[in-house]
C-alpha cells in the first residue's frame, strides 16, 4: 500500500452507465415520430434519445429496456433516467420506472509522474497485463473490487467498474506505481 | 438368368444365377452351389443414421479431424519460423489443451487457425525466442486485433504467464527483413546487416530510456531506428536526401505511417543530446543531427548525464527568478507546491542516482519534500514540460475542449416539471408535418432510383 499515491488524486468521473426497465412494450416508431432529439435505428431495433440536461444519451429498445450513458454522477444518471421515463409517459406509454441499476462507472485520474510500464508489469504479475501491440496501457484487474484499471505511461489512470466512486480512491491507492 | 461371362471359382462353370437370399443379393453357381458374389446385407438408413456422429463410439476411437489438422498447422508455422524443437513441442501441447477447452471447442475454423498461431507465439515468448504479434498476424493473414483477442483469451484459459517481448531483442530479427545489403542495392546505399542491427539496437535502447518506446507499437519504432541507423552509418548527401518512403521502397518493406512520427521524436532526443557534445560548434538541428549520431551513441550515457545536469541548472535558475517574483505577490495555496516541487526533485534525485542511462526516467525514489519553496503563480500545470525527457503525449498534450460542468447538487429524486418534459415532445402539428416530409423524401428517393 503506497500512501505516496495520494498526491494529485483528482478523480474525475467521466461516464456513468445505468439501465432501467419500463415494464411495458414501447412502439419505437411512435417515439421516433413524436419525440424530438431522437435517432431511429431500425436495422438494430432501437431508438437513441438525447436529453439536454443532464447530458445523457439513452438507447431505447421496444422490450422496454433502456440504457442511459453519459451522466457524470450516479444521481445525475437517476435523474436523467426518470426524466426519460416521464417523456415516454407523456408520449402515451404506460411506463413504470423500475429496476434502475448503475452498471458501470468510468473515472479518470492523473499522476504527476511518468510510469515505467514494463517494470510495473513485472512487479505485478499476473494481475497486470501489458501488450504494447494491442493497447498502450497496462490493464490491472482488481477482482475483489470488480474494477479494471488502465495505467498509461503518461501517468493517466482510468478506472472502470461497478463500485461506488468512493472506492476508486482505494483502488488507486492500492496500486504500487513506483 | 445367367450372369454375363462370369465363371464360378469353385467348378469353373458359367451357369451362374441371381438367387437373392432375403434382402441380400447373391450370385450362385448352379452346379456346385458356391456363392460367387454377394451384395450388401444392410444399407445405411436413408437420411443418415438415427444416432449423430458425436454420439457414436467413432468419436472416441478417432481423434477430431480438425484437431489433427490444427496440430499440423502449428507444426507448419513452427517450421516457417524455424524455431527449435522445444518450442514446437510446447506449442503443440498448448494447442491440444486449448482446443479441447470449452472456450475454444466451438469456435470457427478461422479462429482455430488463429489459436494455432497464438500457441506458437506464447511458446516462443516463454522460451526466449522473440517475435511480435504483428509478424504472427502476417503469417496467419489475420487481423492483428483478432489475434490479440484470441491470444489474451488463450493466456487466461491456460493460465500462462508469458514474459513481455523486449523490443531490443526483436530488432535484430526484424532488420533481416530489410533488403539493404550489397546483394540487393548499389554500394553507396548498401549496409552490412550486422552493423545496421547493432546501431538500430543502440538507437532503440536510447529511445526506451527517453520514453519513446513505452506504450507504443514496436514495429514503427524499429523501422524508424533502422532508417536512422542506415542514414547515420554513412551520412552522405545522397543518403540524407532519402525519405522514409524511398528507403522502404529500396528495402522492399511496407512503410508504416507512424514511423515518421517516431523519427521526429528520436531526432528530437538526439538533438537534445547532440547539444551537449563539447566539440560541436554549429547548432544541432533535426536536419544535421544525423551526422552526429555516431558520436552521440558512443557516448550516450555521458551525454545524458550532462543534458540532465544542464536542464536541472536551467530549472534552478528559472525557479530562483520566479521565487523573487512570487514573494512580492500573494502566495498560491499549498496544494500546488507539493506537485511542482516534487517534480523538480525528480530532476535532482535522478542526478544523484549513479545508474547510467537511468537518469530521471525512473521515479523510483520517493520524493522527500525538502524544497517547500513557495512556487510561483504558474504552478507547472504540465509537469512534463519541466522534465527533459517525458512521454511525448505529456509534452505535447492534445487540446481538449473544456467539458460542460455536470449538474451540481443533484440527488436523483427531484421533481420533474411538465414544461421540461414537453420540450422533448413534438406537438401534433409538428408530428404530422414531420411524417409528411418523410413521405415526400422517400417518394423522391424512390423516383430517383
Amino acid at each position: 500500500m503506497d500512501s505516496s499515491n495520494d498526491d494529485a488524486l483528482d478523480i474525475i468521473i467521466t461516464n456513468v452507465v445505468a439501465t432501467f426497465r419500463t415494464r411495458c412494450h414501447l412502439n419505437l416508431r411512435t417515439i421516433a415520430l413524436e419525440g424530438t432529439n431522437v435517432i431511429y435505428k431500425p436495422e438494430v431495433g432501437k431508438v437513441l434519445m438525447k436529453l439536454r440536461k443532464p447530458k445523457i444519451t439513452a438507447s431505447i429498445w421496444s422490450s422496454g429496456k433502456i440504457i442511459c450513458t453519459g451522466a457524470t454522477s450516479e444521481d445525475e444518471a437517476k435523474l436523467g433516467a426518470r426524466r426519460l421515463a416521464r417523456v415516454l409517459q407523456k408520449l402515451g406509454f404506460k411506463v413504470r420506472f423500475s429496476a434502475f441499476k448503475v452498471v458501470n462507472v468510468l473515472a479518470v485520474c492523473s499522476m504527476p509522474f511518468a510510469i515505467r510500464l514494463i517494470d510495473f508489469t513485472k512487479k505485478n504479475r499476473p494481475i497486470a497485463s501489458y501488450e504494447p501491440e494491442l493497447h498502450p496501457a497496462v490493464t490491472y484487474r482488481i477482482k475483489h473490487l470488480k474494477a479494471t484499471i488502465q495505467v498509461f505511461s503518461t501517468g493517466s489512470i482510468t478506472v472502470t467498474g461497478t463500485m461506488g466512486s468512493f472506492d476508486f480512491r482505494e483502488a488507486i491507492r492500492a496500486m504500487p506505481l513506483r | 438368368m445367367s450372369g454375363a461371362g462370369v465363371s464360378c471359382p469353385g467348378c469353373g462353370s458359367s451357369n451362374i444365377v441371381d438367387d437373392d437370399l432375403y434382402s441380400q443379393a447373391q450370385m450362385v453357381c448352379v452346379d456346385c452351389g458356391s456363392v460367387v458374389s454377394e451384395g450388401v446385407l444392410a444399407h445405411d438408413p436413408n437420411g443418415g443414421s438415427d444416432v449423430s456422429y458425436s454420439w457414436t463410439t467413432a468419436v472416441t476411437r478417432k481423434p477430431c479431424v480438425n484437431l489433427v489438422k490444427g496440430l499440423q498447422r502449428v507444426k507448419a508455422i513452427c517450421r516457417i519460423l524455424r524455431v527449435n524443437k522445444e518450442i514446437e513441442d510446447l506449442s503443440q501441447t498448448y494447442y491440444k489443451q486449448a482446443y479441447q477447452h470449452q472456450t475454444f471447442i466451438k469456435v470457427s475454423l478461422q479462429k482455430k487457425e488463429v489459436l494455432a498461431g497464438c500457441c506458437v507465439l506464447v511458446s516462443c515468448r516463454l522460451l526466449n525466442w522473440p517475435i511480435t504479434m504483428a509478424t504472427m498476424s502476417c503469417l496467419l493473414d489475420a487481423d492483428p486485433m483478432v489475434v490479440g483477442v484470441v491470444y489474451q483469451e488463450m493466456v487466461k484459459v491456460l493460465r500462462i504467464e508469458a514474459p513481455i517481448v523486449n523490443v531490443t531483442d526483436v530488432v535484430e530479427a526484424h532488420s533481416q527483413e530489410y533488403k539493404i545489403s550489397l546483394l540487393h542495392v548499389p554500394e553507396q546505399l548498401a549496409e552490412n546487416s550486422k552493423d545496421l542491427a547493432k546501431r538500430a539496437v543502440a538507437l532503440v535502447e536510447l529511445a526506451a530510456d527517453t520514453w519513446i518506446v513505452t506504450g507504443r507499437k514496436p514495429i514503427p519504432i524499429m523501422m524508424a531506428a533502422i532508417y536512422l541507423a542506415w542514414q547515420s552509418l554513412k551520412p552522405s548527401k545522397q543518403r540524407l536526401k532519402f525519405t522514409l518512403d524511398r528507403f522502404c521502397q529500396i528495402a522492399k518493406v511496407n512503410k508504416h505511417r507512424t514511423a515518421l512520427k517516431r523519427i521526429t521524436e528520436m531526432k528530437e532526443v538526439l538533438c537534445k543530446l547532440g547539444r551537449e557534445i563539447p566539440w560541436v560548434r554549429e547548432e544541432v538541428t533535426p536536419d544535421n543531427v544525423v551526422r552526429q549520431v555516431d558520436d552521440i551513441l558512443k557516448n550516450r550515457y555521458a551525454l545524458l548525464r550532462r543534458a540532465l545536469r544542464t536542464h536541472e541548472d536551467a530549472l534552478q535558475a528559472e525557479d530562483s527568478v520566479t521565487e523573487e517574483v512570487a514573494s512580492s505577490q500573494a502566495s498560491e495555496p499549498v496544494e500546488h507546491t507539493p506537485n511542482a516541487s516534487a517534480v523538480e526533485l525528480y530532476g535532482l534525485n535522478s542526478e544523484r542516482t549513479q545508474q547510467p542511462g537511468d537518469g530521471n526516467e525512473s521515479p523510483c525514489t520517493a520524493p522527500e519534500l525538502q524544497n517547500d519553496s513557495q512556487e510561483s503563480q504558474e504552478s507547472a500545470p504540465n509537469w512534463g514540460k519541466r522534465m527533459l525527457f517525458a512521454p511525448p503525449c505529456v509534452t505535447h498534450p492534445k487540446r481538449r475542449r473544456a467539458g460542460l460542468p455536470g449538474l451540481q447538487d443533484v440527488n436523483g429524486d427531484e421533481e420533474i416539471s411538465d414544461s421540461e418534459i414537453d420540450s422533448y415532445i413534438r406537438t401534433p402539428r409538428e408530428a404530422r408535418e414531420f411524417a409528411l416530409t418523410q413521405k415526400i423524401l422517400s417518394l423522391s428517393e424512390s423516383e430517383k432510383s
